[in-house]
């Protein structure tokens, strides 16, 4: 029996391409894993312990301290002769010297002006030793082009800081920030949040247990040694790494699951051309045991190679992805790669594991093969045998069961039960798959069958063997559904959540202020590139008793037009005043039930509305109510709407100059929405991008499937080819034939994919935004079919030129 | 029709006959090279008259199906011209080639004749489908002609798992004359059969080329085969033995044992063929 293993395994490993390849990339996507994650971590790791350094004791919890125990830390620690400083973060608008907006919400972090507890490394310039000097991180020098010298504005309002630029950090991985301030000048900011506190106990060094015992009874956070705190944090950093990485090991399980459908496939196909061979052995004398251990130890060691493979590519892949994320991100981001053995040792185990358990079924068959079978004349591949109705029955019935803890899952918002609805019903679609799929390709092929008979060959030949085609296609309708339905749910939680910034940021960008605005800022700003249309808003300034001078603006219809939301949230009623979240003194004074506001020619007593909108601190009331408070009302905001795709950055920094030369603020409201819909794109990316594996090893899998097909069909391309097709024209009709499989699971899976969204819908989003519209991203769908469709067309590129190859005389001989 | 002709010198051999259906001159074809090669076809002259079907004849090896294909422009020849309908179809391109045999040639094989996933109507109008032909009352009136002499009509709409071997080799022989092909090549054609359906489908081929007046060249090694033929040309060792016109089975017999004694000193059955 050795022989024979190894005979077939030297003959047939060619045909095992696909599974190699389907093993090998996931046991690949595994260990490239482990690498990027370990730099990561490396490359975090060590920047968790410099900025605590030099200290003894840090008080402060991970989440942050409250300002009180951070005045009260300082004061205890210096009291018994300790030195303090206080590392801390505030989120402000970043203004420069000129008034260019550079960022309208970024986040501030803190140096030290004591040497000792400056963490930061100056690379040119010098630290700062006064506190209205700051320090500029590298990369944010670069891309904000800020310089030493530079006077930098932080804040906005009233409260806003001015520093001086005095030098340029190198980048950090930990507690980074584009720009570093001292703590004691960032604390005057009414947004800033005291971190920790680190306490170097300086004299009295020998005593640092009375100092831990003095501090932890004046403040009410913890006060730990330092290694202590390091060793928390430096965890705390790791499980999020760690949460990603097992994030990721998910769309690893995906990809897994693609290749065992794959490896089940191509085994099945396998076995099927090996009968004879199998039933003339067994016609010899191979017992059925023998028979069965050989073609397991044969998929075993498939198995084992296609790991190995695997782990060779993923090692080397992860260095190279590592590499490259390293050139863009930044070396102090990525450190180096250190494996783990664990990772490796499951990668592999995986592996094969996956191959031995997608072999054991086509395995199996290899038992009933009779050794009558060797003594029958060799017939071509019949249609496959007409789809049974137990297997119909079986689909009904697991999609049946599905659809119940789906129901319920969705009835009751309870998204495990949900999910195993949707697993279960899938389950059932491809137990139909032979019903389904070459219903859909005939669909799709009768538009083809009048463009001639290669395509018409080619839809016959698709269909002609139900099982293979829907096994064929399995594996590809995975990772499409998976794809449309990640698609289809991102899309409608984008439409809610833009409904929602609608209504919270109606007005793209406010220029505003106390006094009036004049024609010439409206002029300016209408004319600026990216503003799609600027309005002046009537208003005035009056007094609003504790909350003090407020800008009060009275949209009239004009107005409406330039916010996002055509003015919903602007209805206001005569006795009404919209308080925005973003009003003055909202936090400090509170605000009363009804306001009374004082204007230049009366005085009015509204109810007060309070609205998550923002115009800019601006309150909004009716021009009826206006007209009482003033009866010559002035510009006194100019809101700007910008153009679809442009750029928030951009906008706000010439807005900005705009808004300071007429004695203006600019609020940016796009910038935030721009921020939000980064995110969205990064998450769609990465989710499509780690999806994109298993559709490469199901692609992989429809080329084998096509190339094994080819070797089966030798005789019938020969004879078509005697009849008169074309060399191209075979060639074409296989390409067909790629293209309709990789179709038809395009569609299959995107129709399956956008009615598990709408599940996922009702469960997921619906939980935060009731009722929330779905949205279908038709372009993006059609995108992803196309992209399956033209993929299929090039996974069958090499068996349909194998096939051209061949003479007609030659495939006419051959067995 | 791109009617290029061959780049090949011709051969010292008399020119085809000018009412020849096809002609090959000096047509060998080596497989392999050096010491191993082998000759299947050694420098063959041949004139295959028009309306009429000629069985060509050999044991086994002799180098009859390697005839066929060099013929049918199936596969390349080493050296040597083949001429059918007037075209030189030697040194044509693939594609040309291809079309060549679409629209002047028509096919039998042993086994594997049909395409199992289509039905015996789509099988026979294949070829005109691939030419892009359009099904016009013209095609429709020879294929119910074509159909009724091969005794098929009920069978038209069965996939080939349907239909017994007889069958099967019938839809072929429909499929190869539907089209009216300048000449039809059958390999074997009865190879597969046993004798009373060998002699039906046969009977049926002959009839065909008859009543609809084509030409065929059929390959076999079977003498009953032979005997339904109207002329016999006898191979051996890849070289045209005799060229036999309307000979009787005697003749027939003695050629073929002649030709056996001639390829090798081992005795040879005589009647049954080579079988
Ligand atoms: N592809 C091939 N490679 C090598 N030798 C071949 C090949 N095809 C045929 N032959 C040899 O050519 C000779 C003629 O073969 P063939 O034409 O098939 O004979 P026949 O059809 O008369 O039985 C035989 O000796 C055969 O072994
Ligand atoms: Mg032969």
């Amino acid at each position: 029996m050795r022989t024979v293993l190894l005979a077939s395994l030297r003959v047939h490993t060619r045909r095992y391409v696909a599974a190699l390849l389907a093993v090998g990339l996931a046991v690949a996507f595994v260990v490239a894993t482990d690498a990027l994650s370990s730099a990561a971590r490396s490359g975090l790791n060590a920047g968790v312990g410099a900025p605590y350094a030099s200290a003894d004791l840090v008080v402060g919890e991970s989440y942050g301290m409250s300002v009180e125990d951070e005045e009260r830390a300082g004061e205890v620690a210096r009291g018994a002769g300790g030195s303090t400083a206080t590392i801390g973060r505030a989120w402000e608008q970043l203004t420069s010297e000129d008034g260019r907006q550079l960022d309208a919400e970024t986040s501030i972090g803190t140096v030290s002006t004591d040497q000792e507890f400056r963490w930061q490394e100056v690379v040119s310039g010098r630290a700062p030793t006064r506190d209205d000097e700051a320090l500029v991180d590298e990369r944010a020098a670069t891309s904000r082009s800020i310089k030493v010298g530079d006077t930098l504005t932080i804040g906005s309002g009233s409260d806003v800081l001015e520093v001086t630029v005095v030098g340029v950090a190198a980048p950090a991985s930990y507690l980074s920030a584009p720009v570093y301030v001292p703590w004691e000048a960032l604390r005057e900011l009414p947004g800033a949040q005291p971190d920790v506190v680190l306490v170097d106990a300086g004299a009295s060094g020998a005593d640092v247990e009375a100092l831990t015992a003095d501090l932890s009874s004046a403040v009410g956070t913890s006060v730990r040694p330092t290694a202590e705190f390091v060793d928390e944090r430096r965890t705390q950093v790791n499980d999020g790494i760690d949460v990603v990485s097992y994030l990721v090991l998910v769309f690893a399980a995906v990809a897994a699951f693609v290749a065992v459908l794959v490896v089940a496939n191509t085994f099945t196909i396998l076995f099927a051309q090996r009968s004879r061979d199998l039933a003339l052995l067994r016609a010899v004398g191979a017992r059925r045991r023998q028979l069965l251990r050989a073609v397991r130890l044969e998929a075993l060691l498939i198995g084992v190679l296609a790991s190995t493979v695997g782990l060779v590519v993923g090692g080397l892949g992860g260095l190279g992805i590592t590499a490259a994320v390293r050139a863009v991100a930044g070396p102090e981001r990525i450190g180096a790669v250190s494996w783990s053995p664990g990772w490796w040792v499951a990668a592999f185990v995986g592996g094969v594991l996956v191959t031995v358990v997608a072999s054991w079924w086509p395995t199996r068959s290899v038992v009933r093969i009779s050794p009558l079978a060797a003594l029958r004349p060799e017939e071509p591949t019949h249609a496959g045998s007409a789809v049974g109705r137990r297997r119909i029955a079986l689909g009904v019935a697991v999609a049946a069961l599905g659809a119940v803890p789906l129901g319920i899952g969705i009835a009751t918002m309870h998204l495990w039960l949900a999910m195993l609805g949707c697993f279960a019903t899938f389950v059932g679609v491809l137990v139909l798959g032979p019903v389904l799929v070459p219903a859909v390709i005939r669909l799709i092929g009768r538009g083809l069958g009048r463009s001639g008979a290669p395509a018409r060959l080619a839809v016959d030949n698709a269909v002609r063997n139900p099982r293979r085609t829907a096994a064929t296609t399995a594996s590809l309708l995975v990772g499409v559904t998976l794809t449309a339905t990640v698609l289809t749910v991102m899309a409608t939680g984008r439409g809610a959540m833009e409904a929602d910034m609608d209504q919270e940021h109606p007005v793209d960008l406010v220029l505003s202020s106390t006094t009036a605005a004049s024609d010439t800022v409206l002029e300016k700003v209408a004319g600026t590139q990216g503003v799609e249309q600027a309005v002046g808003v009537p208003g005035t300034t009056a007094s609003a008793g504790d909350l003090g001078e407020v800008a009060v603006l009275a949209p009239d219809d004009a107005t409406s037009a330039a916010t996002r939301d055509g003015g919903a949230a602007l209805t206001v009623g005569a006795d009404e005043v919209l308080v925005p979240s973003d009003a003055k003194g909202l936090g400090d004074v509170g605000i009363p039930e009804r306001l009374t506001l004082k204007g230049p020619a009366g005085v009015v007593e509204l109810t007060t509305r309070l609205v998550p909108s923002r115009f800019g601190g601006a309150f909004v009331v009716a021009p009826a109510t206006l007209e009482r408070l003033t009866p010559e009302p002035e510009m006194q905001a100019v809101w700007a709407r910008a153009e679809s795709g442009a750029d928030a950055d951009d906008l706000g920094g010439s807005l900005g100059l705009i808004a300071r030369e007429g004695g203006l603020e600019l609020t940016n409201q796009l910038d935030r929405r721009a921020w939000v819909d980064v995110q969205l794109d990064v998450l769609v990316g990465a989710v499509v991008g780690l999806l994109g594996i298993a559709v490469l090893i199901a692609l992989a899998g429809i080329g084998n499937t096509l190339g094994l097909s080819v070797l089966e069909r030798g005789r019938e391309n020969a004879l078509v080819r005697a009849l008169g097709l074309t060399r191209g024209q075979l060639r074409r009709s296989l390409g067909v034939e790629g293209l309709l499989l990789a179709a038809a699971a395009g569609l299959l899976g995107t129709a399956l994919g956008i009615g598990y969204a709408w599940a996922g819908v009702r469960t997921v989003i619906d939980v935060a935004v009731p009722d929330a519209t779905m949205v279908v991203p038709y372009g993006q769908l059609a995108l992803v079919v196309l992209v399956a469709a033209v993929a299929g067309l090039v996974a069958c590129i090499v068996p349909a030129r194998r096939a051209g190859r061949i003479a007609p005389a030659e495939g006419l001989v051959a067995d | 029709m791109n009617q290029t002709t061959s780049a090949r010198p011709s051969p010292p051999s008399p020119s085809p006959a000018p009412e020849a259906a096809a002609a090959a001159r000096g047509l060998s074809r080596t497989y392999g090279s050096g010491p191993t090669a082998v000759h299947a076809l050694h420098e063959v002259d041949l004139d295959l008259p028009r309306g009429r079907f000629t069985a060509v004849m050999g044991r086994s090896g002799s180098g009859k199906s390697t005839l066929m294909h060099c013929l049918a422009g199936l596969d390349q020849p080493s050296a040597g011209t083949v001429t059918i309908a007037g075209t030189t179809i030697t040194g044509l391109g693939d594609d040309d080639l291809t079309r060549f045999r679409r629209d002047h040639l028509g096919f039998v094989f042993q086994a594997f004749n049909l395409l199992p996933m289509l039905t015996a109507r789509q099988n026979v109008l294949l070829p005109l489908e691939l030419g892009g032909r359009r099904i016009d009352r013209e095609v429709r009136a020879r294929l119910d002609h074509v159909v009724e002499v091969l005794d098929l009509v009920d069978r038209l709409d069965h996939r080939p798992g349907e239909l017994s071997g007889g069958q099967q080799q019938r839809v072929a022989i429909a499929r190869a004359l539907v089209s009216e092909p300048d000449l039809v090549f059958a390999d074997e054609p009865t190879g597969n059969l046993d004798s009373e359906t060998s002699a039906e489908v046969l009977g049926l081929l002959r009839r065909g080329v008859h009543e609809l007046g084509q030409t065929v060249v059929m390959v076999t090694h079977e003498l009953e085969a032979a005997a339904h033929a109207d002329d016999v040309v006898v191979l051996a060792d890849g070289r045209v033995r005799e060229h036999l016109t309307s000979p009787d089975a005697e003749t027939v017999t003695q050629a073929l044992l002649g030709s056996a004694l001639d390829g090798s000193a081992l005795g040879v059955p005589v009647g049954g063929g080579t079988r």
